[in-house]
């Protein structure tokens, strides 16, 4: 089958989520202006319909933060490990250059983005369905739990989407499968441990019916994700202490 | 029973040909190692992507300038990353904490050489003592690099923590991360110095790490405030990070 080799529009989302891997590799091969504005649009808009789905149960201007805020996420942890992750592929066997790096994760938030995109109708859906928050948390208890774990679900599935698409993108250019894995899980860990700590900082996402609707809580650069979990696991160790 | 047949000849057992482990291919084979490098940057590239063209250069006659050149990276690094330690604290620490994170490597390198040298040759090693610097200089320029690297992951969690314990642990990860690719180096470029055995380096290894551990305490405070530049107290690194631990206070609940 002939693949066509398309400039940005929407086939190429398409040939994306197919993983047409000579599609993949043409566009990890050059610096485009135009191809990397692209992806970034295509993060700003699936992810920011993603993220204003997410916010909508909490208020309408909620829903506009977290569109904002749910790309920029993706951006910035991007941008914040390119140097790391373009450094540590030649260390752990794949020798791709900082250009093919960057690309190929931006490529893989591409594709985690428009299926988020395309999920977001049935996540705002499914909140426009939910009983509305209450100022009691524990009347909303209950939906709150099962919208927070459809975001689970639906996050998790992108994110494996994205990173099967990435993998085969890495071997597809370096011909190294085990190389490939072994970059994908460092890089997994990398963009992980940066990304929950910018989570962390642009809280609120789903929103406290108790607590205002704001861009960013003003305790934003107050602890950080990682303490705070230690600290709430200290805690509930010494709740079960007399 | 015995099965062994008296009048044949004792003919010890052979080893299967996929048994025997092959040692690295000689270095130079390749052409494209063989190819100078010219410049900190090429050295930069070279550690990265092709470790043995680097080892390759540090044997020829005349490697001075790209060992000088390397050791010039691995201490700009290590101030760029010094300034994102130091950004934690601010004030005096934004150029003390360059200023001895810099030093505390150097320092520690220079005191780790001659037992790398000593530790090769009782190895069998046939190195020598300028190949033992260039290789020493890879693991502090690749250390260097690594934490330039994680800096921007280093910066932002600087600015949303209070707790210098916790900054103190993150910068020690990356350390030790940084650390396990740059010994890994020293490793690659020690297999072709046809050692008998690597319990030497091994040693060597564990000596590097206890002393550059040392230093961060003996350095102190690298990530907090504290009123005079250097300690007044002597402390072994583990006492002083069971002290961190205590002085920690515990963390407030955060709004959701």
């Amino acid at each position: 089958m002939q693949t066509r080799l398309s400039g940005p529009d929407l086939g190429t989302v398409g040939a994306f989520l197919r993983g047409e891997l000579s599609h993949l590799r043409a566009w990890s091969e050059g610096w485009q202006l135009g191809r990397m504005a692209f992806c970034a649009g295509v993060i700003c808009v699936g992810a920011g319909l993603y993220g204003a789905a997410m916010g909508c149960w909490r208020a309408p201007l909620a829903a506009l933060f977290v569109a904002i805020k749910f790309p920029l996420i993706i951006l910035l942890t991007t941008l914040g490990n390119t140097l790391l992750n373009a450094m540590l592929a030649p260390l752990l066997g794949l020798n791709i250059s900082l250009r093919q790096s960057f690309l190929a994760i931006l490529i893989s938030f591409t594709i985690v983005s428009a299926i988020l995109g395309a999920f977001s109708p049935l996540i705002a859906f499914m909140v426009w369905n939910a009983p509305p928050m209450t100022p009691d948390p524990a009347q909303s208890a209950g939906t709150y739990t099962f919208i927070q774990l459809s975001h689970v679900v639906v996050i998790a599935f992108a994110g494996v989407a994205g990173n099967l698409r990435l993998v085969q993108l890495l071997r597809e250019l370096s011909g190294n499968a085990a190389g490939a894995r072994r970059v994908l899980l460092v890089w997994l860990a990398g963009n992980l441990f940066l990304g929950s700590q910018l989570t962390w900082i642009l809280r609120p996402f789903i929103g406290s019916p108790g607590l205002p609707v704001e861009f960013l809580r003003p305790t934003a650069f107050q602890g950080n994700f990682y303490e705070t979990v230690f600290q709430g696991l200290l805690r509930l160790a010494n709740a079960d202490q007399p | 029973m015995n099965t062994t047949n008296p009048s044949s000849p004792p003919i010890p057992p052979q080893i299967p040909p996929s048994l025997i482990v092959p040692g690295p291919a000689p270095l130079g084979e390749n052409p494209g190692e063989r190819e100078p490098i010219r410049s900190p940057i090429g050295a930069v590239e070279a550690i990265l992507r092709q470790p043995r063209r680097l080892i390759f250069q540090l044997r020829q006659p005349g490697s001075g300038p790209l060992l000088g050149g390397m050791l010039f990276v691995a201490v700009v690094c290590s101030l760029v990353y010094g300034v994102v330690v130091g950004t934690f604290s601010m004030g005096p620490q934004v150029w003390a904490a360059p200023v001895k994170i810099a030093a505390g490597l150097m320092i520690s390198a220079l005191i780790c050489l001659p037992s790398l040298y000593i530790f090769t040759c009782l190895s069998g090693s046939q190195a020598r003592l300028a190949e033992m610097c260039g290789l020493l200089a890879g693991l502090l320029m690749l250390m260097g690099i690594l934490l330039v690297g994680f800096a921007p992951v280093a910066w932002l969690f600087s600015q949303s923590t209070q707790s210098a314990a916790w900054m103190g642990a993150l910068h020690l990860l990356f350390w030790l991360i940084s650390t396990s690719f740059g010994l890994r180096f020293v490793h690659a470029g020690f297999s072709h110095s046809q050692a008998r055995s690597r319990a030497g380096l091994c040693t060597w290894i564990i000596l590097f790490v206890l002393v550059t551990l040392q230093m961060t305490t003996a350095l102190r405070p690298l990530v907090g405030k504290a009123d005079t530049l250097l300690p007044t107290e002597k402390k072994f690194f583990i006492t002083h990070w069971a002290d961190c631990l205590k002085a920690a206070p515990p963390a407030q609940p955060p709004m959701p």
